[in-house]
């Protein structure tokens, strides 16, 4: 028994089949999170490698190289960048995409495990971070508080930080701008000389006065009892008491040398919110984990928290990046629902008949839920990608439901009982069925198997339309004959009886339309000659609007965050850059009236570590962030309100470079920028070239901020030491430099022990003897005899100048020089630009210049995509030729991909919209669409030939029958795809172009499918059906 | 005894075998899928691309009464559903086992 057989006398089987697959399906999509795209982490680790008191440049020379050439060597590397800055340097390694970080990073760690020992004795072990995209926090808070402000760190660290850790997926909580409790035990250098006494003796005196030590066991009667000697600090004013030396049979205590004070720390970050100070935390989520999740978990917990607070303690969301996931998905969401109204709105108009659109628009659900069952088992999300799937499968899932119910009706007609009308009927046209599915699915599966970036955004596009469209053939094999047997019943013609009369009209509509239809076919194909010269003219006019769409990467979105970072002159202290960037708040919150909030954020957390990977570099440096309103309630976008900034701020002589930046950091659709990458090792030529380059392409229209990554050199204090004088007084170079380093950095003695925290102790000089070159000269060296001699005696001291910041690419020096673009601006308006540049600009011998950033990435996609282009045309061709047994068929309907593409150009020419990846995805799921108007045409008008009609009546009469079933599929597609294409709701500006698009292109290729499809077949088959006939026909005289 | 054989659109199957029971006419052979194409007009029936639909066959010796009383049926059968698919012919029957 045949299946369709088999489901239509086994009806409850049926159906619970299908129940099943709705449960598990519905079950899947309530546990699938939500993101905005597929799971693509950018393939990068990092190596941190810290060597305490090296240069820049004795960093890029003993650790950077040497790691650089070794690292090299590991698999799937596609990129190895480096970065060498004073103390640490960090090299990132770029892997192709796809790649496994894990054995990646296994691979990382033989090969650090081989070097280490050529490093430096004194550089750390070199460190691997995973470091990616999903490392950006997902979550701002800040926090504000008056009274408890000096306590704020170590309340929110306890409070907040650490409930929050707990949380699955929550990488790291950073909290910065917080004060930081510290001990200070600050010297007079006078009084030490006075009593002969060093920063390093009260040091050690301090350690060893703040101990408990265990000091055995002993047996008191029956009982064993642990002794302890207990004395450390329990109060910070203990410190004063403790005596540092003798002096005339006095004793001297800190008191009487020092200042010791329980404070915060010297604060090199400052940052306020709204002009309030405030204290940043960030949340960070694992590599993998939701953001979604993770925020909605974080924003669950913050009212209990709160609850744990000090009154005057309040914590707010200063920015939360899945707001915008979220929203963006609602809104795509929404538009799916809309598609599947509007697919049935058009199945009902064309049909009239609701019982048959019921059973048609059964499949929807049917079929779109299996997707999420999909989805499940591989663990991926609903995100754009997915959900755009869906609602381009919208429109195809119908089609094979029309063709069986089509075909059931036609036997009903005839009288036959419901249940043979649905086995006969089907069994007629499942072949068919399965042929047209075969195409859709040419299409898609291939989509799964492209590399590269491309091959993540459209792996799960191929399977999902490829899953929904076969569940949707299986479906019409055995969902649509078993309902059509139960619930169709005979009906002659329409009777337009009840509200059955509201399709009269319309009925009468379509008629004409066919009838007028086919006499515009008939003119068409009798004026051969004509139409096809039409067409050709208008094809190489759209191949002329192919040179005038601009190309881009990902379509920039509105996700209402602008960052401003500024440097200021390397000399600008903390104080000084602070006031500064309130002069700027204070212009920005004139200028820019959505503002909902402003932070600024100047000088650098001294923490080290991550923060060196992102953010401000040093005191001089400030980054405001600005959080707009609701896209909704403003009307400019912040495109328009990034312009505006950037002309206030180039207005300011003080700031030397600037950057104003959607403050996506990392991921897409972000920052596109066009960076030009100048490598060479003198240091003065390539920044003469980046100069010359940075100063050509800011005249390049479009081109917005161009900047330098070089850093200004920074001015420097060199201690040179004379070796031999230092030897005479006994002393060696690390010895003295130490004595350098803990009079003016401090000496970390001791920790001081409260409520089980621990903070530090610091001795060093007091501030107001640190604040000159004649006070380092003044520094009191003292060898192990107790000679003391001043550090002018044994060392020099000069100033100098040296680059901060020594970045390499693929190990050679680079400088890279890029361009953000304004408001409207293409990628590749810009990318030409400074590609004539280049070409054009003399360049120095060992240095060379190449175009990189997102325009890299963009060639790379596109490359991809077009060889996909090719092998999913080779394969349709293959399906369409076997179906159809002929090799010339196939090309006809080629021809209306070609239309396709002809549409989607001047679409978007005509919206004035860039061809960007996500325009490109819609492109290339035109064709499926496309070529199955093409072979519906195509296959009726063979049908009619092999009825033995003529050419002309076959391809008119089969042009006519056939007109209601394309325009249904297109109209179901093209509907589907217009509230992408409105772009209302957050973050449409990402698939707007999407929906344009595939408008556009099925729009066009549809109304010149149903006019050049007959033309050419008719041209095309006259000569051969001749022959054929010619050479088959036996002559009986 | 007269023979009857039946020729019509696949579809009707169960509509004829219907009648059959209601005539209480027990012996029948029946091929599932045969093809054809009427004399006057209506569509061949060749289960091809150009014509995807099939026949069936089905004769039957009986009685001449319940023959004519088939016939009859057929008849009416055949108005319900106008100019596509059904035939039937009736001949005599020499012998039988």
């Amino acid at each position: 028994m045949k299946i369709y057989e088999t489901s239509v006398k086994k009806p409850i089987s049926t159906i619970l089949i299908f129940v099943g697959v709705i449960v598990l399906g519905l079950f899947s999509f309530q546990r699938l999170s939500v993101d905005l795209y597929p799971d693509m982490d950018i393939p990068y680790l990092s190596i941190l490698t810290t060597y305490d008191g090296a240069s820049a440049s004795d960093i890029e020379q003993n650790i950077t190289k040497t790691l650089e050439s070794s690292l090299n060597t590991v698999q799937n590397l596609k990129k190895i960048t480096s970065k060498s800055q004073e103390n640490m340097s960090i090299i990132t390694l770029e892997f192709e995409w796809g790649s496994n970080l894990d054995e990646a990073s296994n691979d990382v760690r033989d090969v650090l495990g081989r070097i280490e020992t050529y490093l430096p004795d004194g550089a750390d072990k070199p460190l691997i971070v995973k470091f990616s995209s999903s490392m950006m926090p997902v979550l701002f808070m800040f926090a504000t508080g008056d009274e408890s402000y000096e306590g704020l760190y170590k309340l929110l660290d306890e409070k907040v930080a650490n409930p929050l850790n707990r949380i699955n997926g929550v990488g790291a909580v950073n909290i910065s701008g917080a004060p930081q409790r510290e001990v200070q035990v600050n010297v007079d250098p006078q009084k030490l000389e006075a009593y002969h006494i060093t920063v390093e003796q009260i040091g050690q005196i301090i350690a060893q006065e703040n101990r408990n030590i265990p000091a055995g066991s002993m047996d008191i009667g029956s009982e064993r009892l642990s002794l302890r000697t207990q004395a450390e600090f329990v109060e910070s004013s203990e410190l004063k008491d403790i005596v540092v030396t003798n002096y005339n049979g006095r004793e001297i205590k800190i008191r009487d040398i020092a200042n010791v004070v329980d404070t915060v720390k010297k604060q090199t970050v400052e940052e306020t919110l709204n002009g309030q100070r405030s204290v940043n935390i960030s949340v960070q989520k694992m590599s993998g984990a939701n953001s979604v999740e993770i925020c909605n978990a974080v924003k669950k917990m913050l009212p209990e928290i709160e609850k744990n607070l000090p009154p005057d303690v309040h914590l707010g969301i200063f920015f939360d990046t899945s707001t915008f996931i979220q929203n963006s998905i609602n809104s795509l969401s929404e538009t799916v629902l809309l598609a599947f109204v509007f697919v049935i709105l058009v199945v009902l108009f064309f049909l009239g008949r609701w019982r048959a659109t019921i059973i048609i628009c059964l499949t929807i659900p049917v079929s779109l839920i299996s997707a999420f069952i999909y989805l499940m088992f591989t663990g991926g999300t609903l995100n754009i990608i997915s959900l755009s799937s869906l609602s381009i499968a919208i429109g195809m899932v119908v089609d094979d439901a029309i063709v069986v119910l089509e075909n059931i009706t036609k036997h009903l007609e005839r009288k036959a009982r419901p249940i043979d009308a649905a086995v006969y009927g089907t069994n007629e046209v499942w072949l068919a069925v399965i042929a047209a599915t075969m195409t859709v699915v040419a299409v898609f599966l291939p989509l799964t198997m492209v590399g590269g970036l491309a091959g993540i955004m459209f792996k799960q596009l191929g399977w999902i339309v490829t899953i929904v469209i076969v569940v949707s053939a299986v479906s019409a094999f055995t969902l649509t004959p078993m309902l059509s047997a139960r619930m169709l019943k005979f009906k002659n013609t329409h009777q337009y009886k009840g509200i059955g009369v509201v399709f009269k009209p319309i009925d009468q509509f379509l008629n004409k339309l066919d009838n007028g239809y086919a006499v515009l076919l008939n003119w068409v194909v009798t004026h051969k000659r004509m139409s096809i010269s039409a067409s050709i003219l208008i094809f190489v006019a759209s191949i002329f609007l192919f040179s005038q769409v601009p190309t881009d990467f990902m379509p920039q979105q509105d996700n209402g965050r602008l960052e401003v970072s500024i440097e200021l002159p390397v000399n600008y202290n903390l104080e000084q850059t602070t006031t500064f960037a309130h002069q700027l708040e204070g212009r920005f919150k004139e200028l820019v009236p959505e503002l909902k909030y402003i932070s600024v954020s100047s000088g650098v957390d001294d923490q080290g570590g991550f923060s060196a990977l992102f953010g401000n570099s040093g005191v001089n440096q400030a980054t405001l962030g600005l959080i707009l309103v609701d896209r909704e309630l403003r009307k400019r976008s912040q495109f328009e309100i990034a312009d505006i900034l950037r002309e206030e701020v180039a207005k300011y002589p003080a700031v030397s470079k600037y950057s104003v930046g959607s403050g996506e950091g990392g991921g897409f659709g972000g920052g596109n920028t066009v960076d030009v990458k100048v490598y060479g090792f003198d240091f003065d030529a390539t920044t003469k070239v980046a100069k010359e380059l940075q100063e050509k392409i800011s005249k390049v229209p479009g081109a917005r901020e161009v900047s330098i990554s070089r850093e200004n050199m920074r001015t420097e204090m060199h201690v040179n030491f004379d070796r031999e004088k230092l030897a005479a007084f006994g002393m060696n170079t690390a010895t003295a430099a130490t004595f350098v380093h803990n009079r003016i950095n401090g000496l970390l003695c001791s920790l001081f022990r409260e409520d089980g925290e621990e903070y530090d102790i610091y001795v060093r000089y007091d501030e107001q003897y640190r604040t000159s070159l004649e006070d380092i000269q003044n520094i009191v060296l003292m060898n192990s005899s107790g000679q003391t001699v001043k550090l002018s005696e044994v060392a020099t001291i000069s100033e100098d100048f040296a680059p901060p910041v020594i970045e390499r690419e693929d190990r050679q020096r680079v400088v890279t020089v890029s361009a953000a673009l304004g408001k409207g601006v293409a990628l590749s308006d810009v990318a030409n630009g400074a590609r004539e540049i280049i070409k054009k600009m003399d360049k120095p011998a060992g240095v060379d210049v190449a175009i990189a950033g997102s325009v890299e990435d963009q060639e790379e996609s596109f490359q991809d995509l077009f060889t996909l282009l090719m092998l999913i045309i080779l394969l349709v061709y293959i399906v369409m030729a076997t179906q159809f047994e002929s090799f010339s068929k196939p090309l006809i309907i080629m021809v209306s991909v070609l239309f396709a593409f002809s549409g989607v150009f001047l679409a978007l020419w005509l919206t004035n919209t860039s061809l960007s990846l996500i325009a490109l995805i819609g492109a290339i799921m035109l064709v499926g669409v496309v070529v199955k108007n093409g072979i519906v045409i195509v296959d009726f008008t063979n049908l009619q030939r092999e009825r033995g009609m003529s050419m002309l009546e076959a391809v008119v009469t089969a042009g006519k029958s056939r007109l209601r079933p394309v325009l249904m599929t297109s109209l179901t597609t093209i509907l589907g795809m217009l509230p992408l294409a409105l772009g209302t709701g957050e973050g449409s500006e990402l698939w707007q172009p999407m929906g344009i698009a595939v408008i556009g292109g099925l729009t066009f290729s549809t109304l010149l499918t149903l006019l050049i499809v007959p033309v050419l077949y008719a041209s095309l088959n006259t000569s051969a059906t001749k022959k054929e006939r010619k050479d088959n026909t036996i002559e009986i005289e | 005894m007269k023979s009857v054989f039946i020729t019509f659109g696949q579809s009707l199957n169960r509509s004829v075998l219907d009648l059959l029971d209601k005539l209480e006419i027990r012996g029948f052979t029946r091929w599932e899928e045969t093809q054809g194409r009427g004399s006057e007009s209506g569509e061949p029936h060749y289960g091809t691309h150009a014509y995807p639909s099939k026949n069936s066959s089905i004769i039957t010796i009986t009685t001449p009464e319940k023959a004519q009383a088939l016939l009859e049926k057929l008849r009416r059968l055949n108005e319900q559903i106008g100019e596509q698919g059904l035939s039937a012919f009736v001949w005599d029957i020499e012998d039988v086992i």
